[in-house]
C-alpha cells in the first residue's frame, strides 16, 4: 500500500486519505461564460505529468495539496493550502447580471 | 520396504526420531516422525504415488519437495489442495489423494493418457464450446475429471487474523544470502525481519552440497545461525510466506492463521532460485525428481530416495549431489552431464575415484517405466547432437531414481510484481532482474550469484546499501570471485511420442506449446491463455523458462523478447480466510441504544448506525409501523434522532459561510429562528438538506442528513480552506443526542420537564429554536414539522441522553406516549411529501425537479451551486418528482420501479408505502415533466411486469395547509 | 533473535495487557487562534508542535491536534474536576476560542501493559512501538476502520496508550480491542 506524507500527520497509509479531486481555480461565476463554467465543473485535464490534487486526511479532517506525477505515481510534494490561499476570498455580484442559459 | 528405515544422523535435520507418528493415506496406515511432511513420511514409507495428473491422470510423485509443484496436492478432511511436501504430518491424520476415479493406486481414468492425441492444446476451447450452450453440459463432467479435491461444506471456521509488523529491513528468504544480509544489517543497527518458508533457517545450506568434502554447508549454517540467534535486532518468521510485494514495501506475510502486513523501510529479497527440470519423454514419472528434492529428502528427512540413481545435470551441482547420494548408500549408475565437461575438473576426478560412470554431452532421452507408469525403472541415455537433438544410439540403464537439474530460475515473482524486469542473459543462459524500485534489492542466487562465496559477498553488498539508506554505518564489502555458468542453454529434448512435459500441473507437452504458437498465439501471454501453461498451482515455477525458450524458438525471437508471463500476487495459493480473517465492520449506536433494546425495538441498519425500525416482534413490521404512525398523529410519540448530522458554525463569518454553502439566505435569519437549508454541489445537484438554527449572532447550529454529514463537513472544510473565512466548523453529530417529540400532545409532555422556555404557540412558534433546560439538561429545542405534527426536536449533550429519554417517557406516561421507529417516521414524512435526500434524489436532481426553487436565495452574489442552477433553470425541465396515489389493494410499487411514458422510461419510484391515515397507497416518483401535473396518471411497472396507473396528486398528501404542525 | 510464532501467540500468557474505559472522565477541546493564549492563561502547559501531548502537573494531559486545536484530558487524581470546571466556566466571547464538546463526541479507552503496541498493530497501520511512538506522541489515524486519536501516556515504565474515538462507536471498538487483546489474555479492568 502506498504511503502518502501528510503535512500535518506525516507518512501514512494511503487508505487514511480521501482524494479530493484535481486542484483548479474557480472562474468568476458571475462573469465567466457558460462554456467556461461547464469546463470548470465537468472537465478534468487528466494530464500525464505533474498534477496538483486535493487530499483529505480523514482522521484529522485536514485538507492539503499534493503534487503528484500521474505516470510514475510519485508524490513530489505535499503542502498546506494556505501556500496558495493566503487571504479571504470575496464574491461580488455581476455588475450586469446576464446569464446566457 | 520397512516403513521406518531412515538414514542415520546427521541426515534428517527436521525429524525427531524419538517421536514416531501414524496416519492414514489413501486408506493405508503410514508411519513417520514428528517433523516429517506428509510427503516425506510417505516416501519414508516407500509410498511414491501421491497424486494423479490433472488431464491424463498419470501417476505423480514429489518433484521439488519444497512446495513448488502441484504433484503433492492432497486432500485433508477439512481442506482440499494441501501441499503434502509443506504440510506437517500429524499423528492420527487422515489424508486422501485427489483427482482419481476409484482409487489413487488404480485410477479408472488413467486410460485418458492414451487419448492424449485426441486432447490437443486448446482442447477445451475447441471441443466443448460449440454448439452454443454445450459448455454447460460438459463443464460438470470435465470439472470432475480434472478436479482438485473437494470442499467440506460442514467445516468449522477457524480464527484468522491480521497484524502489522514494522521493521527497518525485511529480508525475504532465510538461506545463506538472507542470513548474511540480516546479520550485516542488524549489526549496523537496523531492526531486521527475516522471513523463511521452511521450519528451519539455512535454505540451501540445509540440503545442498557445496564442496567435495561435504562439510562446508553445515559449518557455515551453524556459524550464521549462532550469530543470528544471538542478535537482538533480528526477528524471524518461520514457515511464513511473503505472498506479494506492494508499493512502498507493504508485504503480506502469511504464517499459520495470521496475515502479517509487514511495512519495511527497505526490503531485501534473498529468495533464491528454483531448480529447473529437464524436458524429455516421461520426465514426470514417480521416482524422477529435481536434484535438490533428492538432497532435501536425505538431509531434511533422512529418507533414502532410491537404491540406484541416475543424475542428469546441466551444472556442477549435479556432481555434488551424486556424491551425496553415494555417501548415503545409493548406487549412482551414471552422472549424465549435458555439457561437454564440468566447470570444476576436480569433480570429474572425484567421480572417477568413486567409480561413478560419467556421460558427458549426453542426456536422458526417455525415462523407462514399469507397466503401470508407477515408477521410473530406467533411462535411455543419448548423446546430444544439436539443440534439442540426440543421437540414434543410446545406452539403457536400470534405476529407481532419476535426479534432474537443468539450471536455476531466479524466484522472480515478487520482484516482477514490484516492476522488476526479467532479461535473458545469453552469456549465462539465465534470466536476470533489473529495474527494481527504490527500497527493494536482491542478493544471492536470485541475483545470479551461485558460488557460495559470491552469495555471501552479494548479501553483504545489498545489506550495506540498505543500511546506508537508513543512515547507518555500512559493513565492509568483500570481493567477488569467478562465477561458473549454472544453466544449460537448451535442456529440452522433444520425443516423437510426446509425454515430454513442460508443465506438470497442466499436463502440457512440448508439442502443446509449439502448436499454440502455430495456432497464431505468438505472444507468451496468449500462449499461456490458450494452452493454460503456467496457470496451475505451481504458476510457472518449472514451466516458465522452457516455455520462454520454446516460444522464442518457434517464433524466431530472442528469449528476452519472448519473456515470461506477468507475475501477480499471491505468490502461493492463499486461503480466503487469510484475506477475510478478522474483517472490521464498524457500527454506531446512539447513546439511547440500551433504551431501545429494553423497549423491544427491532433494530435496523441505517448506514453505519443501528436504529430502531419499530418496537415489536420481528414479524410485525406492518402492524407496528402503522400503529406507531397513528399514535403520533393522534397522541404523542418519541423518536431517537441522534443519528441526525449536526454542525456548529461559529465566528464572525458564520452567516457568510452558510450563505455560500447553502442555497437559502441566512444572513438575515433572526436569532431564535430556524430555516430550511438545502445544499447543492457545483453541478447544481442537491446533495444534502437540514435545518439551520441561529442560536446567536455568530453561532449557527445546522443539521445534516445522517448519511451525508461527514461528507458535508469535509466539503465545508475544503471550501473554507480556500475562502479563509473567519469561522469555526465543528461536527457535533456524536456530541449531541436528540429526540423528536411529536404529536398533538407533545407540548403538554414537554411542558412538564422543560424549564426556562415559554412553550406557548405565540412565544415559541413553528420554526423557532430555544435554548433551555429539559429535565435539568441544557438543551437546544427546535420546533420542526418533519412528521407533520406539532413537534419538538430536543438536542442535548450525549452524556445525558438516557436521562433525557427517561424523563420524556416518564413525563408522557400519563398521556400515553410511545416510542416510534424509523419505519413509522418514514411513513409520516411521506404523508407530508417530505423529500429525503439520496432516497428521493439522485446524482442528477436539481432543485427545480423537486419543487425546491422556493429554497433558493436569488439575491446572493454566490452560493456553491448558483451558476449551474441558473444554467439548468434556463433549460426546459425534463422530469419532476411527483406525489402519486393508488387505491388500497392495488399492487404496491417498490422503490426503483419504473415510470413509463409510452415505450420509454421517464422516471422511477423513490418512496412508496400504504398510509392508514389516508387509506391509500402513496408514493413519490420521478415522471416526465409533461406527466407531472396533478390529476394526470402515470403508468408504473411493478413486480412481475404488472402495470399500474397511479394518479399524480398535489403534495403534501396529508394536511396540505400544515395546520397540524404549526399549531 | 526473536522467533515470531503465531501459534505461540495464541496460547495464554500472563496478563500483560488491560483495557480501561475512561469515557466517564472529563475532557474538553478548544480550537481557534486565541485558544493557546486562553489555555496558557488558565495554567495549562501546551505542546510546542501539533500531534504532541504534554503531561500536566496534575497528571492530566494536553493534546495538541493541529496548529490551533487542543484537547484537555482530565486527570484521574481529581476525577477530571479541573477540566470539567474549564468546560463549565467557558463562555463564548469575541475571542477566537471555540469550545469542542469532546466528552460528548468522543469515547476514551486506555490499553496498558507490555503488549499494548502489539495489540494496536492488529488494528492500526501506524507504528506505535515505543521506539517509533514515544511518550507524548500523538497519532490521528485509523484503527479497526474508524478514526482514532492515539496518545502515548506511558509512565513509570508501564506502557499506556489512550485512544479517543467517536462515542457511538464505543461498543464496536471495545469489542474489537478485546478481540485483539485475547491472545495476550487481555481484559477489561476498572
Amino acid at each position: 500500500m502506498k504511503i502518502l506524507t501528510c503535512p500535518l500527520n506525516g507518512p501514512r497509509n494511503i487508505s487514511e486519505f480521501t482524494y479530493g479531486g484535481e486542484f483548479k481555480l474557480m472562474p468568476d461565476p458571475a462573469r465567466c461564460s457558460d462554456v467556461e463554467w461547464a469546463d470548470y465543473v465537468f472537465n478534468s485535464d487528466n494530464l500525464a505529468g505533474v498534477v496538483t490534487e486535493w487530499w483529505l486526511h480523514n482522521a484529522s479532517s485536514y485538507w492539503f495539496l499534493a503534487e503528484r506525477h500521474t505516470v510514475s505515481d510519485q508524490v513530489l510534494r505535499t503542502f498546506d493550502p494556505n501556500e496558495i490561499f493566503d487571504r479571504r476570498v470575496e464574491f461580488t455580484p455581476a455588475a450586469n447580471p446576464e446569464i446566457a442559459g | 520396504m520397512n516403513s521406518l528405515t531412515r538414514l542415520p544422523a546427521p541426515m534428517g535435520l527436521l525429524i525427531d526420531r524419538e517421536r514416531p507418528l501414524r496416519f492414514v493415506f489413501d486408506g493405508q496406515a503410514c508411519q513417520g516422525f514428528a517433523g516429517d511432511s506428509i510427503a516425506s513420511a510417505l516416501l519414508g514409507s516407500g509410498r511414491w504415488l501421491l497424486s494423479r495428473s490433472f488431464k491424463y491422470h498419470r501417476p505423480r510423485g514429489p518433484l521439488s519437495l519444497a512446495g513448488q509443484d502441484a504433484n503433492t496436492l492432497v486432500q485433508l478432511p477439512d481442506e482440499p489442495n494441501v501441499l503434502a511436501d509443506m504440510e506437517a504430518a500429524r499423528d492420527g491424520q487422515v489424508v486422501e489423494g485427489q483427482n482419481f476415479n476409484g482409487s489413487l493406486e488404480h485410477d479408472r481414468d488413467a486410460y485418458l493418457g492414451k487419448f492424449s492425441r485426441f486432447m490437443p492444446v486448446g482442447f477445451y476451447y475447441r471441443s466443448f464450446y460449440k454448439p452454443k450452450g454445450m459448455w454447460k453440459v460438459w463443464e460438470p463432467l470435465i470439472r470432475k475429471k480434472a478436479g482438485l479435491g473437494v470442499l467440506d461444506l460442514g467445516f468449522k471456521p477457524q480464527y484468522h487474523d491480521k497484524a502489522y509488523l514494522f521493521v527497518d529491513v525485511a529480508v525475504i528468504g532465510g538461506g545463506p544470502a538472507g542470513l548474511r544480509a540480516a546479520l550485516d544489517a542488524a549489526t549496523a543497527g537496523a531492526k531486521v525481519l527475516l522471513i523463511e518458508q521452511q521450519p528451519v533457517l539455512g535454505g540451501s545450506l540445509t540440503y545442498a552440497r557445496f564442496d567435495i568434502a561435504g562439510t562446508r554447508a553445515s559449518h557455515l549454517r551453524q556459524a550464521l545461525l549462532d550469530a543470528v540467534e544471538a542478535h537482538p535486532n533480528i526477528q524471524v518468521l518461520l514457515q511464513a510466506t511473503c505472498n506479494g510485494w506492494f508499493t512502498d514495501n507493504y508485504l503480506p506475510v502469511i504464517q499459520h492463521t495470521r496475515l502479517y502486513k509487514v511495512r519495511a523501510t527497505r526490503c531485501l529479497v534473498t529468495a533464491g532460485a528454483f531448480d529447473q527440470p529437464v524436458v524429455f519423454r516421461n520426465n514426470d514419472l514417480p521416482g524422477i525428481m529435481l536434484t535438490s528434492a533428492a538432497q532435501r529428502l536425505m538431509k531434511l528427512y533422512a529418507v533414502k530416495p532410491g537404491q540406484r540413481a541416475v543424475v542428469l545435470t546441466g551444472h556442477d551441482d549435479g556432481y555434488l549431489a551424486a556424491l551425496d547420494l553415494q555417501d548415503q548408500g545409493v548406487a549412482v549408475a551414471a552422472l549424465v552431464d549435458m555439457r561437454a565437461a564440468p566447470a570444476d575438473a576436480a569433480l570429474a576426478s572425484e567421480l572417477k575415484r568413486r567409480d561413478i560412470p560419467l556421460h558427458l554431452g549426453s542426456t536422458v532421452y526417455e525415462a523407462l517405466h514399469d507397466k503401470g507408469l508407477r515408477h521410473v525403472s530406467g533411462v535411455d541415455i543419448r548423446p546430444i547432437t544439436g539443440q534439442g537433438k540426440v543421437g540414434t544410439q543410446g545406452l539403457r540403464l536400470a534405476c529407481d531414481l532419476l535426479c534432474m537439474s537443468a539450471g536455476y530460475m531466479p524466484v522472480y515473482q515478487l520482484l516482477c510484481q514490484a516492476g522488476g524486469k526479467l532479461a535473458y542473459d545469453v552469456v549465462r543462459d539465465a534470466f536476470s532482474l533489473s529495474n527494481l524500485p527504490v527500497g527493494l534489492a536482491i542478493a544471492g542466487s536470485v541475483n545470479g550469484r551461485h558460488h557460495l562465496d559470491n552469495v555471501l559477498a552479494d548479501a553483504t553488498r545489498a545489506a550495506a546499501e540498505a543500511v546506508a539508506a537508513l543512515g547507518l554505518p555500512a559493513p565492509a564489502l568483500t570481493a567477488f570471485g569467478p562465477e561458473a555458468k549454472v544453466n544449460f542453454p537448451w535442456p529440452i529434448f522433444p520425443h516423437p511420442k510426446g509425454k515430454d512435459f513442460v508443465d506438470f500441473d497442466e499436463d502440457l507437452q512440448v508439442r502443446d506449446i509449439v502448436n499454440a504458437t502455430r495456432s497464431g498465439y505468438r505472444d507468451v501471454q496468449l500462449v499461456k491463455r490458450f494452452s493454460t501453461v503456467g496457470m496451475g498451482p505451481s504458476q510457472g515455477r518449472h514451466s516458465a523458462l522452457p516455455t520462454a525458450r520454446l516460444v522464442a524458438q518457434a517464433t524466431g525471437r530472442s528469449i528476452s523478447e519472448t519473456g515470461v508471463t506477468t507475475a501477480r500476487p499471491p505468490f502461493q495459493a492463499e486461503k480466503l480466510a487469510h484475506v477475510a480473517g478478522r474483517a472490521f465492520d464498524p457500527y454506531r449506536q446512539t447513546p439511547m441504544h440500551r433504551r431501545h433494546v429494553a423497549a423491544g425495538a427491532k433494530m435496523m441498519p441505517a448506514g453505519i448506525w443501528q436504529r430502531p425500525a419499530y418496537y415489536g416482534k420481528p414479524d410485525e413490521r406492518e402492524r407496528c409501523m402503522q400503529e406507531e404512525a397513528r399514535h403520533v398523529r393522534e397522541k404523542v410519540g418519541l423518536i431517537d434522532v441522534s443519528t441526525l448530522g449536526g454542525l456548529d458554525v461559529r465566528g464572525p463569518d458564520a452567516a457568510e459561510l452558510l450563505e455560500r454553502l447553502y442555497t437559502f439566505g441566512f444572513a438575515k435569519l433572526a436569532i431564535g429562528r430556524t430555516r430550511y437549508a438545502l445544499m447543492t454541489n457545483e453541478h447544481g445537484v442537491v446533495i444534502d438538506d437540514g435545518v439551520c438554527a441561529r442560536l446567536s449572532e455568530q453561532h449557527f447550529y445546522v443539521t445534516a442528513t445522517t448519511s451525508g454529514v461527514d461528507r458535508i463537513y469535509q466539503q465545508m472544510l475544503k471550501w473554507n480552506a480556500q475562502w479563509r473565512l473567519d469561522v469555526d466548523i465543528t461536527n457535533v453529530t456524536a456530541a449531541l443526542a436528540a429526540v423528536n417529540l411529536a404529536g398533538p400532545l407533545s407540548r403538554q409532555v414537554l411542558a412538564t420537564v422543560c424549564e426556562g422556555v415559554d412553550l406557548s404557540a405565540e412565544a415559541f412558534p413553528y420554526l423557532g429554536v430555544r435554548l433551555g433546560k429539559v429535565a435539568g439538561i441544557a438543551a437546544r429545542i427546535l420546533r420542526v414539522g418533519f412528521v407533520g405534527e406539532l413537534g419538538y426536536e430536543v438536542h442535548v449533550p450525549a452524556r445525558h441522553a438516557e436521562r433525557l429519554w427517561d424523563a420524556l417517557m416518564q413525563a408522557g406516561a400519563g398521556l400515553g406516549i410511545r416510542p416510534f421507529g424509523v419505519e413509522a417516521q418514514r411513513l409520516l414524512r411521506l404523508e407530508k411529501g417530505h423529500v429525503i435526500i439520496s432516497q428521493d434524489t439522485d446524482g442528477m436532481t436539481h432543485p427545480a425537479e423537486i419543487d425546491m426553487q422556493w429554497a433558493i436565495g436569488r439575491k446572493k452574489p454566490f452560493f456553491v451551486g448558483k451558476r449551474s442552477i441558473e444554467i439548468l433553470e434556463a433549460q426546459p425541465l425534463k422530469r419532476k418528482l411527483v406525489g402519486f396515489t393508488l387505491p388500497k389493494g392495488s399492487p404496491q410499487p417498490l422503490e426503483g420501479h419504473l415510470v413509463l411514458d409510452g415505450p420509454d422510461i421517464s422516471g422511477n419510484v423513490t418512496s412508496c408505502e400504504y398510509s392508514q391515515t389516508l387509506g391509500q397507497i402513496i408514493g413519490l416518483a420521478y415522471a416526465g415533466a409533461h406527466q407531472a401535473t396533478p390529476g394526470m396518471h402515470i403508468p408504473i411497472r411493478v413486480e412481475g411486469g404488472v402495470m399500474v396507473n397511479a394518479k399524480v396528486v398535489q403534495l403534501p398528501f396529508h394536511d396540505p395547509d400544515n395546520l397540524r404542525q404549526e399549531r | 533473535m526473536t522467533n515470531l510464532n503465531t501459534q505461540a501467540f495464541l496460547s495464554n500468557g500472563p496478563q500483560t495487557c488491560a483495557l480501561t474505559d475512561l469515557t466517564d472522565l472529563p475532557r474538553v477541546g478548544f480550537r481557534g487562534s486565541d485558544s493557546a493564549g486562553y489555555l496558557q492563561a488558565h495554567g495549562y502547559h501546551l505542546p510546542s508542535l501539533p500531534n504532541q501531548a504534554l503531561r500536566q502537573d496534575d497528571g492530566g494531559w494536553v493534546v495538541r491536534l493541529s496548529a490551533s486545536e487542543y484537547l484537555l484530558l482530565g486527570s484521574l487524581s481529581d476525577q477530571g474536576a479541573r477540566v470539567a470546571a474549564q468546560e463549565a466556566e467557558w463562555v463564548q466571547g469575541a475571542q477566537r476560542n471555540y469550545l469542542l464538546p469532546r466528552q460528548d463526541s468522543h469515547a476514551w479507552l486506555q490499553v496498558s501493559g507490555q503488549h499494548c503496541s502489539a495489540v494496536m498493530a492488529k488494528l492500526c497501520g501506524v507504528d506505535l512501538r515505543a521506539e517509533a511512538f514515544p511518550v507524548g506522541a500523538v497519532a490521528q489515524t485509523s484503527a479497526a476502520r474508524i478514526n482514532v486519536i492515539v496518545v502515548n501516556v506511558a509512565s513509570e515504565g508501564v506502557p499506556r496508550l489512550q485512544i479517543l474515538f467517536d462515542r457511538p462507536s464505543l461498543a464496536y471498538f471495545r469489542e474489537a480491542m478485546l478481540d485483539a487483546m485475547a491472545e495476550f489474555d487481555g481484559r477489561l479492568v476498572g
